[in-house]
């Protein structure tokens, strides 16, 4: 299967490929193509030019600077996973990257493709929500970050303009918190049915911070805010959760994938395995 | 390097150890320049949907879905594929334990389950029955049920 036809463009830096996206309106950048590919097999999209940023040098590192881990955007998930120093510092993102598509898909995905195409099953938006993370986000105009919680905006709709993409994603370390990350596939190797991003933080046996986000069950990320508030300051047992799950305001979709019943079910049933299996 | 749609670009890949020059249009996929191109039809398409694994590569060191790469992305790259494992007409150890063990009825999905059991054994020559399920959960096969998938890869891992 062959996609329609596209222009293609290589550029030698950052700052081309920039100035080429914001002339071009119609065309697309290209990080891994794990979901741009099909996308253009499927035709669901007919970009005029492809910018490929794979050649660009300085898009993919892995840094520390303090408490912050800075990831280049055209990071690959198998790149992130063998970092120990990163899965060490940020336990979550061995949990959500072992579970990305399979092992060839995340010898070619990246970090910055995945959020960017911000696929509401998808697995690195709930994570990236839940660890607070930022996106550095660059235009010939210059850099803007943008928090995570506030970049998706709907499905495959993301607050990127034209002519902007990530540079780079940076994730705060956390010391004291607990991570999980827990995803209810149909099959191996599938998206979402339901997954859950979750990071706590306790003080004695009572919840001093929580943060809980889902994906599968909206149009993007769902956080509990709700959900979360009712945890605050109480110990983690059968009451409190379910108390929680009560305070529960997605209204999953219906799809191939499955019901909004089998959805909503599926998603209290995760939050009470990761927040009463907490040790 | 800029193309317009519907034109053509050169690009040099080297596949197997040999340079090879090849022009294409940039909508088209690796799998098609290394079958079509090439000639190596040894690298199957099978669901042409990054699923199924059957076009699975070696690119520059790492496995890929031939079927979801550009051939304007293995741009100077190296590929390894299936035609590139057995030399002088003798077979790679894993191309000879899924024959003896029984690792394939139809064939199809053959060449990429033996691109991604390589890719396996080269990081971990030893892998337990759950690392061979998860490092090979990319490749589907419709016969064989997996299980002289698995004992193939573990038989070719204890000879290397």
């Amino acid at each position: 299967m062959y996609p329609p036809q596209f222009g293609y463009f290589a550029p030698p830096s950052i700052d081309e490929a920039l100035k080429f996206l914001e002339r071009e309106q119609e065309s697309r950048p290209l990080a891994g193509g794990m979901s741009l590919i099909p996308m253009l097999k499927f035709r669901l999209i007919r970009p005029t030019f492809l910018v490929d940023l794979n050649p660009i040098k300085g898009l993919s590192y892995i840094k520390r600077e303090g408490e912050v881990y800075r990831i280049g955007a055209l990071t690959r998930y198998s790149e992130a996973l063998e970092d120990a120093p990163l899965t060490l510092a940020i336990p979550m993102l061995r949990e959500v990257l072992t579970k990305v598509g399979d092992i060839q898909v995340r010898n070619m995905g990246t970090l910055g493709g995945s959020l960017a195409q911000a696929d509401p099953s998808g697995d690195l938006p709930a994570a990236a929500v839940a660890l607070d993370s930022e996106l550095v986000v660059a235009s010939t105009s210059g850099e803007r970050s943008i928090k995570a919680e506030e970049f998706f905006k709907g499905p495959f709709t993301t607050a990127l303009k034209q002519g902007e993409i990530i540079r780079e994603v940076r994730i705060p370390i956390r010391a004291g918190y607990r991570w999980s990350y827990v995803k209810i596939v149909r099959r191996a190797g599938d998206f979402a049915l339901v997954s859950l991003a979750a990071a706590l933080k306790l003080s004695g046996n009572a919840v001093d911070d929580v943060r809980l986000v889902y994906s599968g069950v909206g149009d993007r990320p769902v956080r509990e805010k709700e959900a979360e508030k009712v945890l605050i300051g109480r110990k983690l047992d059968r009451d409190s959760v379910e108390d929680a799950i009560s305070k529960f305001t997605a209204k999953p979709p219906s799809d191939v994938r499955g019901s909004s019943e089998l959805r909503t079910h599926v998603m209290k049933v995760i939050t009470r395995r990761v927040l009463l299996g907490v040790r | 390097m800029l193309v317009k749609a519907g034109e053509k670009v050169r690009i040099t890949l080297k596949v197997n150890g040999v340079t090879q020059a090849v022009e294409t249009e940039p909508r088209r996929l690796l799998v098609h320049v290394l079958r079509e191109d090439l000639g190596l039809t040894g690298t199957k398409v099978g669901c042409d949907t990054t699923t199924c694994g059957a076009c699975t590569v070696i690119m520059n060191g790492r496995t890929v879905k031939s079927c979801t790469v550009l051939a304007v992305q293995a741009n100077g790259a190296e590929v390894l594929t299936i035609e590139g494992l057995s030399s002088e007409g003798k077979l790679n150890p894993i191309q000879r334990a899924f024959s003896e063990a029984h690792g394939l009825q139809c064939g199809f999905c053959t060449s990429g389950m033996i691109m991604q059991a390589y890719y396996l054994l080269s990081r971990n020559k030893s892998p337990s029955e759950e690392e061979i399920r998860d490092w090979m959960h990319g490749n589907l096969c419709r016969c064989t049920g997996y299980q002289n998938i698995v004992k193939a890869i573990k038989l070719a891992g204890s000879r290397m």
